[in-house]
């Protein structure tokens, strides 16, 4: 099996490592790309720079001056509590780096109580609770029987329902933008008038 | 005679009453453009008003369009056109199959075949290339299609494309199909061929469609539409969050993601990604199984089938092995309401449940048997009508009071009401080969209402979803877009199959985005409201209405998939999700060199609805289209009840329509097409304005002119 050496110059950049990410559905840690840069540092030169000037042991570049540097307007960033995330707007959409983000952040009310508003004002529909089991989101029932007792509980989600459809599917929907009877008619209808009418 | 592109240019003429068979010049018929305005025209020349469907003297056109055989994406159906046994005063209609048999049909050198009269014993034809030959069914007649298929095959080859009916066509039951490949049926014109002793048309081609314009003009179209193609339905976006898309939406056919698998190809296939600048993925975007059948049917599915030239592939393919344990092929193939049609028989039970030990298979395997009745016998549901009949009158003791009591106590009612699927096995053979008096119930609506003496609780129940005296169900009404929906519902003889409006609508973009689309094509964003919160009737949302009647027809003649297309949308954020509505005209001149804009080959297509709507009148023998043609049933405007109190409509949450705003809704979609305002029907200067003038003579010799 034939082997090569990793060296400094092999190394990946950030910029194009966020890239990657955003490609692979995957949101770029600031922290991990720190990382790469301490470990890149550490790696013997290239066989190339053999010779020349390299320093014995190489200061981490700053990934944030390569991100923020010219060229890289694709990478977007976002602050967490205590992680910062970046992603390419090239190979990834805001609203899929927010789901990402949310999850990230372990903000599963967040998650969901914004995803439901955006749905109910954007579409508008409401969103069937077992959107949220599926990709990229896999949450289980109990997890999600827990965000919606905190969403009960919290007075800033007060917009927040659930209605249910004559199948027993479950559904949430922001009384900010839909009204009680127009979420019922949507829910029933996507969940059951839309399959008997292809 | 210069070079034809596009056409073949010929038509073949099978007499089955003396044998003989005539070529016929389609040119003639140019400004009908194909498939269906070719059927139109001829049966306006050619079968008389009163002609029954069953008689020797009206004919069958199965028919192809020019773009049909070409490439152009989506371009594999085959437009049948005949009178419709179901339709009450056997109007005009149009069934339509996908599957390979148009293309073969072009490629054989044909544009349409034309079936007059009636061989004198059963017959299939064989069509190879130029060679035309009558041959004796004797050994066919009385066996499902898919032995008919096989037989003929063994004999022509595989590569031969075989349009059959079943017992069900042979028995002249209204409603039943004409059948092609494992899954692509026409509703409603098979006991038309039954009628005929026809029990096949099978044709083999070695030729091929010519294409007028240089090859990179067509592949740069080609290469466009591809950018713009969503999903089946045109949904362009994905039914779970990708990182590609801005947008998703749970009811989107877009079903493809990353985890989600042919799961019985062998090794299984991921549908993955579906990036939409992946070409190479368009055909992994539909997982149309777990769509129809729900997540269960993942691990059945060994890929998505369709039609010729397809990128989309809609069919689902599955291998249900439990399926041998009742005597039938483990293959299955269907889609929409090839799998729902059947298994709404079974509504009346509450669907399928789980039986005989096959647990939480039951429904894919309920599916299955179902699927594979109706495509064996070849039965038609009439857009699901069955299912609901079957509610209904076993519901409100119809069955008990009309059939006799010894067949009544013959029919496994028990297995219905159990969820067990195993009852349309007995349910479809007593239909398919008219046993007792059940089997009436494919008579259509129209006739059983009258044979079984149904009132007007039958016809203005809302779950019974009929739309018109006519017979017919909804088929995108009402609840789709409303008023649009509801009027183009009203012009037609048969359920409307008109997608033109629910792939617009159904694209799932938010609707902001398809407002502003729509005040693009339609002149003002008001053509559409969101979903379930109408507002009043406008101009704007008359021009949707003509606009999508008119493209049906464009789709139908030139034969492009209508589940597909107008290109009104796309998946791409830096197009602002906008499509090409465009595309078909220059596809149309590209492939034929006959250069026509967007707006004359909506205008040859005007002509499609107008000779319709004509045969439409001289059919019923009235003007008063209005009133005894296009009056909709009463529960599309009786107001929703809640609490016992009544919903308005045009208040969120009903999508209840309005009497009067139906009514001028009707009146300005007839000035649309120039008709008259109060009756709907054609004038005299409006048909020889859109080059109608013999259709307007013979109207106005037979008295049928509005005044
Ligand atoms: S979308 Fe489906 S019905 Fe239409 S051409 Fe493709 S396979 Fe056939």
């Amino acid at each position: 099996m034939e082997t090569s050496d990793v060296t400094a110059s092999d190394a990946p950049s950030a910029v194009g490592t966020v890239r990657r990410d955003s490609a692979a559905g995957r949101l770029t840690l600031l922290s991990a790309l720190r990382a790469d840069a301490a470990r890149n540092a550490s790696l013997p030169p290239a066989a190339a720079e053999i010779g020349q000037d390299a320093p014995s042991s190489a200061v981490p570049a700053d990934p944030l001056d390569e991100i923020g540097g010219s060229g890289a307007e694709d990478l977007k960033r976002m602050d967490g509590r205590a992680e910062t995330y970046f992603f390419s707007d090239l190979y990834m959409t805001r609203a899929y780096a927010s789901y990402l983000y949310r999850l990230a952040e372990k903000d599963l009310v967040g998650l969901v109580v914004e995803t439901v508003r955006e749905d109910s004002r954007l579409y508008p529909r409401p969103t069937p609770l077992d959107f949220f089991r599926g990709p990229p989101f896999t949450l289980a029932q109990d997890q999600l029987d827990d965000i919606l007792t905190r969403i009960r509980e919290r007075e800033d989600c007060r917009d927040i329902r659930e209605c249910r459809a004559s199948n027993g599917a479950r559904y949430l929907y922001s009384t900010l933008h839909l009204t009680v009877a127009h979420a019922e008619a949507l829910t029933e209808w996507n969940e059951v008038g839309q399959a008997e009418n292809p | 005679m210069s070079q034809i592109f596009g056409w073949t240019g010929k038509i073949l003429r099978v007499d089955l009453s003396t044998g003989k068979t005539s070529i016929d010049d389609t040119m003639k018929y140019k400004d009908f453009i194909g498939g269906e305005g070719i059927g139109y025209k001829i049966l306006w020349d050619e079968v008389p008003a009163g002609t029954h469907p069953y008689d020797p003297a009206n004919k069958l056109i199965l028919g192809a369009g020019p773009l049909c055989g070409s490439g152009v994406p989506c371009s594999g159906r085959t437009t049948i056109v005949s009178l419709l046994p179901t339709s009450p005063f056997h109007g005009p209609g149009s069934s339509h199959m996908g599957g390979y048999f148009s293309v073969e049909m072009k490629y054989a050198g044909w544009d349409a075949i034309v079936l007059e009269g009636k061989a004198p014993k059963p017959v299939w034809i064989r069509i190879e290339d130029n060679k035309v030959k009558i041959e004796d069914a004797r050994w066919m007649w009385g066996k499902g299609i898919f032995d008919t298929m096989a037989m003929i095959s063994s004999q022509m080859g595989k590569e031969a494309q075989v349009a059959a009916i079943g017992p069900a066509g042979e028995n002249q039951l209204n409603m039943a199909v004409i059948r092609t490949g494992t899954s692509h049926s026409a509703g409603g014109h098979g006991g038309i061929l039954g009628a005929k002793n026809v029990k096949a048309v099978a044709v083999k081609g070695t030729g091929s469609v010519k294409i007028a314009a240089e090859k990179a003009k067509v592949q740069e179209l080609d290469k466009f539409m591809m950018s713009i193609i969503g999903a089946n339905n045109q949904m362009v976006v994905p039914s779970h969050p990708q990182p590609w898309a801005e947008f998703n939406s749970p009811g989107s056919r877009w079903t493809g993601r990353p985890g989600l698998f042919w799961g019985a190809a062998n090794p299984p296939v991921e549908t993955g990604v579906c990036d939409p600048k992946d070409m190479q993925s368009v055909g992994f975007r539909t997982q149309k199984a777990v769509f129809d059948l729900g997540a269960g049917a993942e691990k059945y599915t060994v890929r998505m089938g369709g039609c010729a030239h397809c990128p989309i592939r809609c069919h689902s393919q599955l291998k249900v092995p439990q399926l041998e344990k009742y005597g039938m092929d483990p293959y299955v193939s269907n889609t929409c309401v090839g799998w729902s049609g059947p298994r709404g028989v079974m509504a009346a039970g509450g669907g399928i449940k789980e039986f005989d030990g096959n647990g939480a298979d039951s429904s894919v395997v309920g599916n299955g048997i179902g699927t594979t009745m109706v495509d064996d016998l070849g039965v038609w549901c009439n857009y699901g009508q069955i299912g609901r009949d079957v509610k209904w009158f076993h519901e409100k003791g119809v069955f008990k009071r009309v059939l006799p009591a010894e067949e009544y106590a013959s029919i496994p009612w028990d297995l219905l009401l159990k969820g067990d699927p195993r009852f349309l096995i007995d349910f479809y053979d007593r239909v398919a080969h008219k046993k007792g008096e059940l089997w009436h119930i494919a008579d259509g609506s129209a006739w059983i209402a009258q044979r079984w003496g149904l009132g007007d609780d039958y016809w203005d129940h809302k779950d019974n979803k009929l739309w018109t005296r006519g017979g017919y169900p909804v088929h995108h009404s009402n609840e789709s877009a409303g008023q649009v929906g509801a009027l183009i519902s009203c012009f037609t003889n048969r359920d409307a199959q008109n997608h033109t409006h629910q792939n617009f609508i159904g694209s799932q973009l938010p609707i902001a985005i398809q407002k502003e689309i729509a005040g693009e094509i339609f002149g003002s964003p008001d053509a559409l409201d969101p979903p379930q919160n109408y507002t009043r009737m406008n101009e704007f949302k008359a021009r949707f209405v003509k606009w999508a009647l008119v493209r049906g027809r464009l789709h139908d003649s030139l034969t492009l998939c209508n589940w597909m297309w107008p290109m009104a949308v796309s998946p791409l954020k830096e197009r602002k999700y906008r499509g090409d509505t465009s595309l078909e005209a220059q596809f149309f001149s590209a492939v034929t060199g006959v250069t026509k804009t967007e707006a004359e080959l909506d205008k040859d297509a005007e002509r499609v609805v107008t000779l319709f709507r004509a045969l439409t009148v001289r059919a019923m023998g009235t003007v008063d289209m209005r009133g005894k043609h296009d009056a909709m049933n009463k529960w599309i405007y009786t107001p929703d009840k809640k609490d016992g109190k009544e919903i308005p409509q045009f208040t969120k949450g009903t999508i209840q329509m309005e009497k009067d705003d139906l009514d001028k809704g009707l009146g300005m979609v007839y000035k649309q097409f120039g008709w008259d305002e109060k009756t709907g029907a054609p004038t005299k200067a409006g048909l020889e304005a859109i080059g109608l003038k013999d259709v307007a003579d013979e109207l106005g010799s037979k008295g049928l002119l509005p005044a």
